[in-house]
């Protein structure tokens, strides 16, 4: 009889630990398929192309026979597993775990990066597999699981709420526009067709749409890391263009924190950016001051602790002190629940709502649809090639 | 042509550019030239570009230390002679000619290709595993490194520490990237590392993936190394007749 295993408990409370210990036992290590919270823990990181990363996977008996999402990768077998989006990336991992040997599989709360549509397929998918699950995952408990809880580590990162909500300043944002937008990477099909929306400051909007619809591509349009074949941007009725011109408006907090950071270390990373922020006036928001009682308030995190040695669910909280310092009056969240137990996705919906009365103007990427409904928004919703104000 | 086909071809090619004069060179030239565009058509001309832009740079720094500077080349300074300017333009002629070729010839092989995976390139190539495993490995850290670079180059923008455009802030922070980028990389790595391989034995699954369907030569293959041989048979001819 095929275990089913959710490792239950909240964040820092040995969950992960305890996976990465079970998975180095001796009765597992080599033996178990891992997909991990991101792209270097669920892909074998081997293959330059989905076909080949299938391959690798699949030159064993396949599992079961039951063959996971096939239909999505026919159009993207040569595809760079890397360039593909979060969500994609997880059901890619899923799909050759589906067509390998492995009798094993351990998830690392990757699932929190579908879609409800692909996440209820890939519970399913578990249910129906000949194979042990041990799963961990902070939205409701799938049905069929067994809860294990995790023994507690010694350190917890929690947050302080009411510190950060005193610490945090008004802001006037001023309205975004954006019209004719057209986007597509090399090679791929077009991501935007003459989209377009409007944007106004002190509300919420929730970014919607299917894995790989577009939603981080228009977080990275936003922030000028991406130029768009065309498009008329205006911030504040005037012409603002960050891709060419720099960004001065928008603060992202990535999927990834890790692909966030510009230093080792956060006082390095709020340094770089206060030198920037200088130019446009708010530096003080981010001085050294205000940048301890932040990390105090972030789970009492020294500003010298080298990032990449937190926790992960540590980094993805610390990723938050640069739009919650608000040295920009917009703010964008990718996928901020991904990882975060129930009780720190209630605060964070309470703090966004707290942000948008002071002014701000606040762009999130969830499929989270609990955490959405404790935080008043509005829908854009991304999909065929177009974003709708629902 | 055959991946293997291929490997024979650039190595021949190689050592012949590697020993030839500047006749030798020329004749190499042609046939490299043939080859590429009968194998790699339109792609020809980015194997062309591609060997420009390396060599380029390294030509004209040489012709400014060589032609420009010193004025003779280095066998004439061995030898003790006056030397002139001419021999030196000849020296970084052949120099550069050499590099150029080789890196041509490279670009021209590899797309060859374009078409297929580097993983089912190399899965075709008759070659010992373990150096079929090493080249998979090097190729998945130099990907690591391509997208480290994108990932670094997209939060450094967002935050505006960079630019995407020519700017004197990259030219003061340009270092930062850099630091970001070794950052990324070896976070990544070092996350496969600990997780994802050990608990798959995922090197282990290259073993059986690597081993099948090598592709034996084609006879394309053996018109393109007869040709590749008889430009190495004149250029060590030069060789033997020139030192006799």
């Amino acid at each position: 009889m095929a275990q089913r295993n959710v490792l239950a408990g909240a964040n820092f409370s040995g969950r992960s630990a305890a996976l990465r210990a079970l998975l180095q036992s001796d009765a597992l290590v080599g033996k178990a398929f891992l997909i991990g919270p991101y792209a270097e823990a669920a892909l074998s990181g081997l293959t330059n192309t989905v076909r080949d990363e299938v391959a690798l996977y699949g030159m064993q008996t396949p599992n079961g026979g039951n063959c996971f999402a096939a239909e999505n990768f026919a159009e993207m077998q040569l595809r760079d597993p890397q360039s593909l989006s979060g969500g994609e990336q997880v059901m890619l991992a899923l799909h050759c775990f589906s067509q390998s040997a492995y009798r094993t599989i351990a998830v690392d709360t990757a699932f929190e990066q579908l879609d409800p549509t692909n996440r209820a397929a890939a519970l399913d998918h578990l249910r129906t597999c000949d194979a042990d699950i041990f799963l961990i995952d902070n939205r409701a408990a799938p049905e069929g699981f067994t809860a294990t809880p995790a023994q507690p580590q010694a350190r917890e990162f929690s947050i302080d709420w009411a510190a950060l909500a005193a610490l945090s300043a008004p802001q006037k944002a001023a309205g975004i526009s954006i019209t004719n937008l057209n986007f597509n990477y090399p090679g791929t099909a077009r991501i935007f067709v003459n989209a377009g929306i409007d944007l106004e400051p002190r509300h919420a909007y929730r970014v919607s749409g299917a894995n790989g619809a577009g939603k981080t591509t228009l977080f990275k349009i936003l922030v000028g890391a991406l130029a768009p074949d065309t498009a008329e941007m205006t911030l504040g009725g005037q012409t603002y263009r960050p891709w060419r011109d720099g960004n001065r408006a928008l603060a992202l907090a990535t999927q990834n924190p890790d692909q966030q950071w510009c230093g080792a270390t956060l006082r390095e990373d709020m340094t770089r950016r206060r030198r920037i922020a200088t130019r446009h006036g708010n530096a003080e928001r981010i001085s050294d001051e205000r940048l301890q009682s932040y990390t105090r308030a972030l789970g009492n995190v020294s500003l010298d602790a080298h990032l990449y040695e937190l926790p992960l669910a540590a980094r993805k909280r610390l990723s938050w002190s640069w739009p919650f310092a608000g040295v920009h009056p917009w703010i964008l969240l990718d996928e901020p629940t991904v990882g975060q137990d129930r009780a720190t996705r209630e605060s964070l919906a309470r703090h966004l709502t707290l942000m948008c009365e002071q002014g701000y103007g606040v762009l999130f990427v969830t499929h989270d649809d609990e955490f959405a409904a404790s935080l008043p928004h509005r829908v854009l919703l991304v999909a065929n090639r177009a974003i709708t104000l629902r | 042509m055959t991946p293997n086909g291929a490997v024979l071809f650039v190595v021949i090619l190689i050592v012949a550019a590697m020993l030839a004069d500047l006749p030798g060179l020329v004749v190499i030239c042609a046939v490299a030239a043939a080859f590429a565009v009968l194998e790699t058509r339109e792609n020809a001309w980015s194997a062309l570009r591609r060997a420009a832009l390396l060599v380029l740079p390294l030509a004209a720094f040489m012709l400014a230390i060589w032609v420009g500077l010193i004025g003779k080349s280095p066998l004439e300074i061995e030898s003790g002679l006056p030397g002139s300017r001419t021999s030196a333009l000849l020296y970084v002629a052949t120099v550069s000619l050499r590099l150029f070729l080789i890196v041509f010839v490279l670009q021209a092989v590899l797309l060859c290709f374009a078409d297929e995976s580097p993983f089912s390139v190399i899965r075709s190539l008759r070659a010992p595993l373990g150096v079929k495993r090493l080249l998979v490995l090097t190729l998945s850290l130099i990907e690591t490194l391509r997208h480290a670079v994108g990932r670094s180059h997209m939060a450094l923008v967002a935050s505006g520490v960079i630019t995407r455009r020519l700017s004197l802030r990259n030219l003061g922070h340009g270092w930062i990237l850099i630091q970001s980028v070794w950052l990324t990389a070896i976070t990544t790595v070092l996350g496969r590392l600990r997780d994802k391989w050990p608990a798959e034995n995922t090197l282990a699954l290259l073993e059986p993936a690597l081993a099948q369907q090598e592709r034996p030569m084609c006879a394309r293959d053996r018109v393109w190394h007869l040709v590749a041989l008889a430009a190495a048979l004149f250029v060590f001819g030069r060789l033997i007749l020139g030192t006799a």
